[in-house]
C-alpha cells in the first residue's frame, strides 16, 4: 500500500510538472462550460415559451435535471473519450521507452503496486476534473432561487456514473499504454477503442431483438444514461467495474510479461 | 555475497550469456570487463532481477534472485547503463521517490536523500529539474539513486560515463570508500579505472568468462617470457591482457 501511494505521488508529480494536468483541466472546463451554457440558454428559451403559453402543467414538468444535467452528463461522458487517452498514454509506455521501468523492477515493489499506483494517480486527476464542473449545479442552486432547484441526489448519481465511466476508460487506456513503448501509438489506439465503445451504439437503431440488446449493453454511454437519469442499476455498475478489473488485470499481466520478452 | 552459477541467457537465436559462473565475496570490488556486446549488461540485469535467466542461478546475500526476488531487491542498488531518471522531476523529488520505494521510512527519508546527495555531489543542483542537467550531473544522480537505502550490494554499469576527469576521480574515490561495507560489481570500458579501484577482475567475451583473478595474478599469468638470467619477464598492462583475452 505504501509503495502504491509512492508510485501514485510520483505520477501526480509528473502530471503537474508537465502541462498535461493543467491543459486537461482547462480544456475539460472550457468544453463543458460551452455545453452547460448552451443547455442553459435552451432551458431559458423553453421556459419562456411555456410561460407565454401560460401552461402551469408544462411549467411544473420543467426541471434542471431533465433539461440540463442529463444532457450535460451525456456530453461530458463523450468528452472523456477525447481526454482520457492523453492522460493514460504515457503511464507505462514512457517508462518502457526511457527504461525507467528498470528502476521499478530492481526495487522491492510488486507489479501490482506499480499498476495500482499509476491507476489511482490517473483516477484522482479525473476526480479533480469532474469536481471542477460541480460549479454548474452550484451556480444554478445559488442563482435560481424561484425554480424547483437542483436535485442534488440525481446530480450526485450523475457524477458517480461519470466517474465510473472515466474509471473504466482509464483502465482501458492504462492497459494499452502497457502494450507499447510509444505514447502516440498508445493514445491513438486508446482513442479508437474508446470511440468504438461509443459509436457501436449508433448501429443499434437498425438492429432488432437480442442482438440490439447486446450491442446496447456493449455501448459504454448506454450505461451512463441511466445514471444521468438519476437511477442506479446493478447491471451498469457491474459493467463499469468489470471493465476496470479486467483492464487492471490485463495491465498487470502486460507489465509482468514485459520482463520476459 | 554474490554467487553466480552456470548462468545462461538466450534472446531467441542470440546467445548473450553462456555458462557464466563467478563469486564475489563480501566487501570486494569486482571489475567486470568485456568488449561491447560481451554480455556484461545482460549479466548485470539478471543479477538485479530485471530479467530472468534462461537457466542457471544467481544468489545474492544467500537469496535466489528468482525464488526470492524481493529479499534480493531490498539488498541491491543498481545503476544501469542509462540512469533511470524521470526527467520531469527535480533531483530532490526523484531521490525522495526512489527512497520511498526502496522502503526508507518517511522520517528517515529526508536525511537519507540529503546525505546521499552530499556523497555524490548532487547537493548543488538538488532543486533543479533532471531534464535540464548535464550528462555528468545525471550520471551522479543515477549513482545517488543506487546508493539510497544503503544497500549491501552495488551493481554499477559504467558509473563514470560522461563525467569530466575531476568527477571521474571523485566517483572512483567514492566507490573505493564504499568497499569493505559494500560488495560492488563495477562494469567499465576504462581499464585504468579497474586498476585504480578493483581488487579482482572478471573478463568476459562472447558471453563466456575468459579470466577471473585478482590483478596481480593476472599479471603473473600473462607475464612476458622470462629473461635469460632467470628474472621474470615484464609485467603486462591490463590493456595488453584485455586485448589478448578478448581477441581470441
Amino acid at each position: 500500500m505504501r509503495n502504491t501511494i509512492a508510485i501514485a505521488r510520483k505520477e501526480l508529480n509528473i502530471y503537474f510538472a508537465t502541462p498535461i494536468a493543467y491543459v486537461m483541466f482547462t480544456l475539460f472546463v472550457v468544453i463543458s462550460s460551452f455545453f452547460f451554457l448552451s443547455l442553459l440558454s435552451q432551458y431559458e428559451y423553453v421556459s419562456l415559451q411555456y410561460m407565454r403559453m401560460n401552461n402551469p402543467e408544462l411549467m411544473n414538468r420543467l426541471n434542471f435535471q431533465d433539461m440540463i444535467f442529463r444532457g450535460l452528463f451525456g456530453n461530458l461522458g463523450v468528452i472523456l473519450i477525447f481526454i482520457v487517452p492523453f492522460l493514460t498514454m504515457r503511464l507505462v509506455a514512457e517508462e518502457k521507452r526511457t527504461k525507467t521501468i528498470e528502476l521499478l523492477y530492481t526495487t522491492p515493489i510488486t507489479p501490482l503496486e506499480i499498476v495500482l499506483g499509476k491507476y489511482f494517480a490517473c483516477l484522482s486527476i479525473l476526480a479533480v476534473a469532474l469536481g471542477l464542473t460541480l460549479l454548474y449545479p452550484a451556480l444554478l442552486q445559488i442563482l435560481a432561487k424561484d425554480a424547483a432547484g437542483v436535485e442534488w441526489r440525481s446530480v450526485a448519481l450523475g457524477y458517480l456514473g461519470l466517474f465510473l465511466i472515466g474509471a473504466a476508460y482509464i483502465a482501458v487506456g492504462l492497459f494499452i499504454s502497457a502494450l507499447t513503448d510509444s505514447q502516440v501509438v498508445a493514445a491513438l489506439i486508446t482513442f479508437v477503442v474508446l470511440l468504438m465503445s461509443w459509436i457501436v451504439g449508433w448501429s443499434a437503431a437498425r438492429l432488432e431483438g437480442w442482438f440490439r440488446e447486446f450491442v446496447l449493453y456493449l455501448t459504454a454511454v448506454t450505461h451512463l444514461e441511466s445514471f444521468s437519469r438519476g437511477v442506479v442499476e446493478p447491471k451498469d455498475i457491474v459493467y463499469f467495474l468489470s471493465i476496470v478489473l479486467f483492464g487492471l488485470f490485463a495491465t498487470h499481466r502486460a507489465v509482468e510479461a514485459h520482463r520476459w520478452s | 555475497m554474490i554467487e553466480v552459477s552456470h548462468l545462461v541467457k538466450n534472446y531467441r537465436d542470440l546467445k548473450a550469456v553462456q555458462d557464466v559462473s563467478f563469486e564475489v565475496k563480501t566487501g570486494e570490488i569486482l571489475g567486470f570487463l568485456g568488449p561491447n556486446g560481451a554480455g556484461k549488461t545482460t549479466t548485470m540485469r539478471i543479477l538485479t532481477g530485471v530479467i530472468p535467466p534462461t537457466s542457471g542461478s544467481v544468489k545474492v546475500c544467500g537469496f535466489d534472485v528468482f525464488e526470492q526476488p524481493m529479499e534480493v531487491k531490498r539488498r541491491i542498488g543498481y545503476l544501469p547503463e542509462n540512469p533511470p531518471l524521470y526527467t520531469e522531476m527535480t533531483v530532490r523529488d526523484y531521490l525522495g521517490f526512489v527512497a520511498s520505494i526502496k522502503g526508507v521510512g518517511r522520517k528517515a527519508r529526508k536525511a537519507e536523500v540529503e546525505s546521499v546527495a552530499v556523497k555524490t555531489n548532487c547537493d548543488k543542483f538538488i532543486e533543479r529539474v533532471i531534464g535540464n542537467l548535464s550528462k555528468g550531473q545525471r550520471q551522479r544522480v543515477g549513482l545517488a539513486q543506487a546508493l539510497l537505502g544503503d544497500p549491501e550490494v552495488l551493481i554499477l554499469d559504467e558509473p563514470t560515463v560522461g563525467l569530466d576527469p575531476a568527477q571521474i576521480i571523485e566517483v572512483r574515490e567514492l566507490i573505493k570508500s564504499l568497499a569493505g561495507k559494500h560488495t560492488i560489481v563495477l562494469s567499465t570500458h576504462i581499464l585504468p579505472e579497474v586498476t585504480a579501484t578493483c581488487q579482482r577482475v572478471l573478463i568476459i567475451a562472447g558471453g563466456k568468462v575468459v579470466a577471473n583473478d585478482d590483478l596481480s595474478g593476472l599479471r603473473d599469468r600473462y607475464a612476458g617470457a622470462a629473461t635469460a638470467d632467470g628474472r621474470p619477464g615484464p609485467a603486462p598492462s591490463l590493456e595488453e591482457i584485455f586485448l589478448k583475452l578478448t581477441s581470441a
